[in-house]
């Protein structure tokens, strides 16, 4: 290929720009414009980033071990939170007199903005991991909840009726039928929750705790390394990524016959 | 009104007077205790401590923030999807560096936020902007992108281009998507408030209650938690309703 037509590629204009953007970056502080306090360049970030790997901030917790702080807060929050949310929200579904019941004190309570429940958790819980827990749960909760409910509310009547006609009812019902078509829902509904739970895990370390990458980049700010912030940063995002593109990919793995669910509500 | 209709409403005030009245005889039933008021007394302290000058300055100044960064968010958001849609090479420079940025959490720029931009409001307000640019900007191009060809050729046909093929047929096409991108930025906007307000604020309802911490007023801080919800809950509904009037007559939102 011509190097014109290489360069009409999406993916290599893509590449090209980052690799400008980062290029320019470096330039522009190397030749003073850009103070490397406020901008530190690449090169500064990618010494960071080795730092973090084999020495680690504050000296002695590496990376690896902030992410797994963080993981851990995040997937037992997540974790409290769906073993409840689900098996409510799909009773909640099913009984729409249980449905109009609730449907206000869950439309405020997901409203409710989860860190502004942060003094509450410090004050309840304490400073230690509880607070942070409990905090990702209630995030996770209400996002789980809201589409367990809806992903029992919106399964197929005909598929119901069908079942019924052939007497099945009861708890076999719920399983062979209301379950596996409520599936894609809940999944897509605990993909919004890790992300959720990506975002509030930040806000939740930034208190009372010196382990978690939220934790890391907002203590690397007060020595003056927004180098080892923005490693932080970087950090953070790229596990966010990987955790929502991994349930995406076990979304498709488990479900081959429903490809995607475009609509999900928060 | 049907009759289905107000039952709906009966039930769901009955939900709602239920769980009041679980909460308060929860919190009256057990040993007296000051970290778990019932709702009538957290609310009843609340007001006794703050006056509601008080209270409304926080509300405005917090409402203040979220429409600035908000309003910051949306329009970049909407301009950028705008321009990456409109000029494929433009969208296939730009949107790899946002596909790299958006996975990191908005709260995550706070220490740099505070770097670029100081302690004052500059910094709150580019926390909130992040927490609604991205949502916006995704949607709105997903939907620019999306807009059905058919419509494009047809109006092309008809030797409608430029500003008036973007403006009369594909921003129309794109209303609902962009819709729903305002919708669940301007919900972020609310969710990073409380810790945007953690930078050396001494003004807005997350400040209100971080500071109601450190002399462990539960009353004030659930007084505040359940502020915010409903002013989250009051501005998403005239949000929606706004939409509704101007992309609902011909799209279901």
């Amino acid at each position: 290929m011509s190097p014109r037509r290489w360069l009409a590629l999406p993916g290599v204009q893509g590449a090209v720009c980052v690799v400008l953007l980062l290029l320019l970056w470096e330039g522009a502080s190397a030749l003073g414009s850009l103070k490397p306090f406020q901008f530190p360049p690449p090169s500064r970030i990618a010494a960071a980033s080795w730092e973090m790997i084999v020495a680690g901030f504050p000296t002695g917790t590496r990376i690896g071990t902030h992410a797994l702080v963080t993981i851990q807060r995040i997937l037992t929050g997540f974790a409290l939170a769906t073993v409840v949310a689900i098996p409510l929200g799909l009773l909640i579904g099913r009984v729409p007199a249980l449905d109009q019941l609730t449907l206000p004190v869950v439309t405020f309570a997901r409203s409710v903005a989860t860190l502004s429940l942060l003094p509450l958790a410090l004050l309840w819980f304490g400073l230690g991991e509880t607070s942070k827990v409990m905090l990702i749960a209630y995030a996770c909760f209400w996002v789980m909840l809201t589409n367990a409910i809806a992903a029992a509310k919106y399964v197929d009547p005909v598929l119901v009726r069908a079942a019924r006609t052939m007497d099945v009812g009861g708890p076999a019902l719920f399983f062979k039928v209301v379950l596996p078509a409520a599936t894609p829902r809940l999944l897509a509904g605990a993909r919004v929750a890790i992300g959720v739970g990506f975002m509030v895990i930040v806000g939740a370390e930034m208190i009372a705790t010196v382990a978690g990458l939220g934790a890391l980049i907002m203590e690397a700010r007060t020595f003056y390394r927004t180098d080892v912030s923005i490693v932080g940063m970087i950090a953070l995002g790229l596990l966010g990524f990987a955790f929502t593109a991994g349930l995406g990919w076990l979304e498709r793995a488990l479900l081959p016959w429903h490809r995607g669910l475009a609509e999900v509500r928060r | 009104m049907t009759r289905s209709r107000s039952r709906e409403i009966a039930l769901g005030v009955a939900g709602t007077l239920a769980f009041l009245a679980a909460w308060e005889l929860a919190a009256r039933s057990g040993p007296a205790s000051a970290l778990f008021p019932p709702p009538s007394r957290a609310i009843a302290e609340a007001l006794a401590k703050l006056s509601l000058a008080t209270i409304g300055g926080h509300v405005a100044v917090s409402l203040g923030r979220i429409a600035a960064g908000f309003a910051a968010g949306a329009a970049l958001g909407i301009a950028i999807a705008i321009a990456a849609g409109w000029y494929r090479t433009f969208g296939n420079f730009v949107r790899p560096v946002i596909e790299l940025l958006r996975p990191i959490p908005p709260l995550a720029w706070i220490p740099m936020a505070i770097v670029w931009f100081g302690l004052g409001e500059a910094s709150k307000v580019f926390v909130i902007f992040l927490g609604a640019f991205f949502p916006v900007l995704t949607n709105a191009y997903r939907g620019i992108a999306s807009v059905d060809p058919t419509l494009v050729r047809a109006a092309q046909t008809m030797d409608v281009s430029g500003i008036a093929l973007l403006t009369r047929v594909i921003l129309p096409a794109a209303l609902p998507d962009i819709a729903i991108g305002l919708r669940v930025g301007w919900g972020l906007s609310f969710g990073v408030l409380v810790a945007a307000e953690l930078i050396a604020a001494d003004t807005g309802m997350g400040f209100m209650i971080m500071n109601a911490r450190q002399t462990a007023d539960v009353g004030v801080i659930i007084f505040g938690i359940l502020l915010i919800g409903l002013a989250a809950l009051a501005t998403d509904w005239v949000l929606g309703v706004a939409i509704r009037r101007s992309v609902g007559r011909w799209h279901a939102v």
